[in-house]
């Protein structure tokens, strides 16, 4: 690329992309907890700027959602200035431009014309979250890549740091060490998790992340051009901004650089540029020969559209309307899974389905590595919902962190004595497993970690005859049904391996009585 | 040869073997010689800054424990996210004093840990102990996070219930290890004192042990021994333990009881809940493998 003594506007750009893309992964390392009962970062904040998200879940639950209003920012600005979000702030984007060297293939590809998809995936998700059926944060941008994130690259990452440290503390002479601790330490202080964590779903959600990134091999910035739904919203308003490029002419004889080098494609033969296609990356505008190009109030026409065909549309539409009706005729319609155990402060189901947008937030903020994300135990449409599993971790009775982070209020915010009275499940023992039944054992691990200031789990003192058949004396725990608040912690105690013979289920939750 | 240079030296010894499992073999004659009357301090106040210094005169000071240059552990209980006042952690003022008189002593470095049950951040944070350490603004002082790399299988060959496990490796080779355990009721053991506080330099599934919960801390006992067991009894927590959460379980006592030998510091702790040394089964069994002494009868008390 020719340098320029001035900063080329496409520079602008690439800074810009850069900077959004720090304040993306600082805002991930910050959605932990820091030594306060309350988060100071509007962590979540990527999720409340996004309108696709919020039309979701707003039509979801036919009410206006105050948290995520702040999305509207983002679609009048994009009303004045065009598709800027794409180019300019979204860290996917920034993600698959970065990843454009081992992925990609330059630009031109389909053109502008050719990008139906998205919009057909748009009013298909619009209209399932309207009549029933929530899946807009499977395909979100932002949903995926902190998922992708949370679940896979951050633990992924903390292994292999800590494997290596870990090797050089045991093996490495003291020199060695002296240069290695203190990186160790201040990645640790940083960029690690406290402690190591696991997730369900993470290499599936790496690999959702990974082929977003590597569809560029098809065509540069794919996933944009023809998947991304948000995406598919800012190219709807954009078509109507009021600033865009133009340039381009007859005038420019032979050359089509432009048309060239255009990642989205949305420069066509004639030099004509599609405002819904272009993401303002500025490339053209900073390497035109001739610098025809300019960022000016429209003139022109928006260039070539897709030409979106009325029956298609209809047919998007009405899938997603109609798709929902099939969902009544599952199981999960009469009684659901017993081991759906959703976290504190989470609304009644269908209403927390439909805000729930997939972002993995409340997995990446929980402390105790309890919630994980949902396989079909929720539906179909309940993958990557937020639920616990109290063999991998439990729910921390003092922290409320879930409910702060959550951007559409599915998880509802709680203060901590609304949290300590929350009931998630609730835990019920499995005599055959438990030690003082099965063998007479002494253990009561449970009760020793049961939270609740009168515990749910207490004990009666009994004489038995343990396995080797000895009289003695052992304490069997049981459970006071309501003390108990299915935090998970006795199950994930439980020191037998292998299965616990402490087990929370959904049972008795509170959300299903009270209406919040 | 004595216990800490065998000690240091199974270490160099076995430094880059990996294979290789340090042994801690204790000689009989080793606790022959440290069986002596066992002296214990008792002192009452509200000044428990003050407290510590007083309850520690007796015994000759923290001088008598920490020698200049000790790379010293102090092992308070922050097992669990309780503020102070719930009384299931040991008080942050008797563990900032501590660390204080320690560096007073002459330590190179006062380290603070404990393996927690909740979450670790939170226990640090609202058990106060973090801050009460950070406080004394010494770069001689810390409070870690445990670093799970620094757990080294060790062999008990003198347990029974017990006989191998991994322990924290600055518990192990420090020059004086100081165990700050809070009294208080506990569901299983009855109560916890300072031999079941020395649970938080385990690692690995500690939950194994409540099989043979009594025995089995009477085993750690003989590889971790604390010079000096300072047990705070400011406030005692008299039910619902080892959490607690409800101040209405615990009982406000301003006592400290300290004493080099452990056995008998629990012993005569366990006497504030009005109970018999021998109805806890750690000390008991502790008593028998010769750690210290149980019989109240042959604990010299030193009122402070």
């Amino acid at each position: 690329m020719e340098r320029k003594r001035s900063i080329s506007p496409a520079a602008w750009r690439r800074a810009s992309q850069a900077l959004f893309f720090g304040l993306f992964l600082f805002l991930f390392l910050k959605t932990d907890y820091a030594g306060s009962d309350e988060l100071t970062w509007a962590v979540n904040l990527l999720f409340r700027i996004d309108p696709f998200l919020a039309a979701a879940v707003m039509l979801a639950t036919k009410t206006v959602i105050a948290l995520m209003l702040p999305a509207l920012i983002t679609i009048v600005l994009t009303l004045i200035f065009g598709r800027f979000f794409c180019g300019w702030i979204c860290p996917m984007g920034e993600l698959i431009d970065v990843s454009r060297r081992p992925f990609g293939k330059p630009g031109v590809g389909s053109s502008p014309g050719q990008r139906h998809l998205k919009y057909y995936l748009l009013l298909f998700l619009l209209a399932a979250a309207c009549f029933g059926l929530p899946l807009a944060g499977y395909l979100d941008p932002f949903s995926l890549l902190v998922r992708g994130f949370t679940f896979g690259v951050h633990p992924a990452f903390d292994h292999a740091t800590t494997t290596f440290f870990t090797w050089t503390y045991q093996n490495a002479p003291d020199w060695i060490n002296a240069l290695t601790e203190p990186v160790y330490a201040i990645l640790k202080r940083h960029l690690l998790p406290v402690a190591d964590k696991v997730y369900a779903l993470s290499v599936f959600s790496l690999l959702l992340l990974l082929t977003a990134l590597g569809l560029s091999a098809i065509e540069s910035r794919f996933f944009c051009r023809k998947v991304c739904p948000l995406g598919a919203l800012l190219a709807l308003c954009s078509r109507f901004s009021l600033f865009r490029l133009a340039g381009g002419s007859e005038g420019c004889g032979k050359c089509r650089a432009c048309h060239t080098l255009c990642r989205m494609g949305a420069i066509d033969e004639e030099r004509r540029i599609a405002s819904a296609e272009c993401i303002l990356c500025l490339d053209c505008l900073s390497q035109c020969p001739r610098s025809r190009i300019h960022y000016d109030r429209k003139r022109l026409a928006s260039g070539i559209q897709a030409n979106l065909s009325r029956r298609a549309v209809i047919t998007s539409l009405a899938v997603g309307a109609l798709a929902p009706l099939a969902l009544p005729s599952r199981l999960l319609a009469r009684r659901a899974d017993p081991q759906l155990i959703r976290p504190p402060g989470a609304r009644a189901e269908s209403e927390f389905l439909g805000l729930c947008v997939r972002c993995g937030e409340c997995m990446k903020v929980c402390i105790g590595n309890a919630l994980h994300a949902s396989w079909l135990e929720a539906g179909l449409e309940g993958i990557f919902t937020p639920r616990l599993i109290g063999r991998i971790g439990y729910c921390e009775y003092n922290c409320t962190l879930c409910g702060q982070v959550c951007p559409s209020g599915a998880i509802k915010r709680l203060t901590k004595e609304e949290k300590h009275t929350t009931i998630i499940g609730r835990a019920h023992f499995d005599k055959n497993l438990c030690l003082p039944y099965a063998s007479g054992t002494p253990c009561i691990v449970c009760e020793e970690h049961c939270p609740t200031p009168d515990k749910a789990i207490k004990f009666r003192e009994v004489e038995v005859e343990d396995n080797k058949g000895k009289r003695v004396h052992v304490r069997q725990p049981y459970v006071v049904e309501h003390l108990c608040i299915g935090c998970g912690i006795c199950e994930n105690r439980c020191p037998i391996s292998g299965g616990a013979a402490v087990i929370v289920t959904s049972e008795g939750e509170s959300r299903h009585v009270v209406s919040y | 040869m004595d216990r800490r240079q065998f000690i240091r030296e199974v270490f160099l010894w076995s430094a880059g073997a990996t294979l290789a499992i340090p042994h801690f073999n204790i000689l009989p004659e080793a606790l022959a010689a440290e069986k002596q009357a066992s002296l214990l301090s008792l002192a009452k106040g509200e000044d428990y800054a003050a407290l510590v210094a007083q309850v520690l005169k007796p015994l000759g000071g923290m001088a008598q424990f920490v020698r200049p240059g000790d790379r010293v552990v102090v092992k308070p209980n922050i097992g669990w996210d309780r503020n102070p006042e719930q009384g299931a952690t040991t008080n942050p003022l008797v563990v900032k004093a501590v660390v204080a008189q320690a560096l007073e002593a002459g330590a190179k470095r006062v380290l603070v840990f404990d393996r927690t049950c909740n979450e670790q951040r939170r226990c640090y944070t609202n058990s106060g102990i973090e801050q009460a350490v950070m406080e004394l603004n010494d770069p001689r002082a810390l409070i870690e996070q445990v670093d799970q790399r620094k757990f080294v299988p060790v062999n008990i060959s003198r347990g029974t219930a017990l006989t191998k496990w991994e322990i924290y490796k600055d518990a192990l080779d420090c020059d004086c290890y100081i165990n700050v355990p809070v009294a208080k009721h506990h569901g299983l053991s009855g109560l916890t004192l300072g031999l079941k506080n020395s649970m938080g330099v385990m690692g690995g599934n500690r939950g194994n042990l409540h099989h043979e919960l009594g025995q089995s801390l009477a085993d750690l006992a003989t590889v971790i021994r604390p010079k000096l067991t300072l047990i705070d009894a400011t406030r005692i927590l008299l039910r619902n333990g080892p959490q607690g959460g409800d101040v209405k379980d615990v009982k406000k006592l301003d006592t400290l009881i300290a004493s080099a030998d452990p056995v008998a510091a629990d012993a005569y702790a366990t006497t504030l809940f009005g109970i018999q040394p021998d109805a806890i089964a750690s000390t008991v069994a502790a008593y028998k493998l010769g750690l210290g002494e149980m019989d109240l009868a042959r604990i010299k008390v030193l009122e402070a």
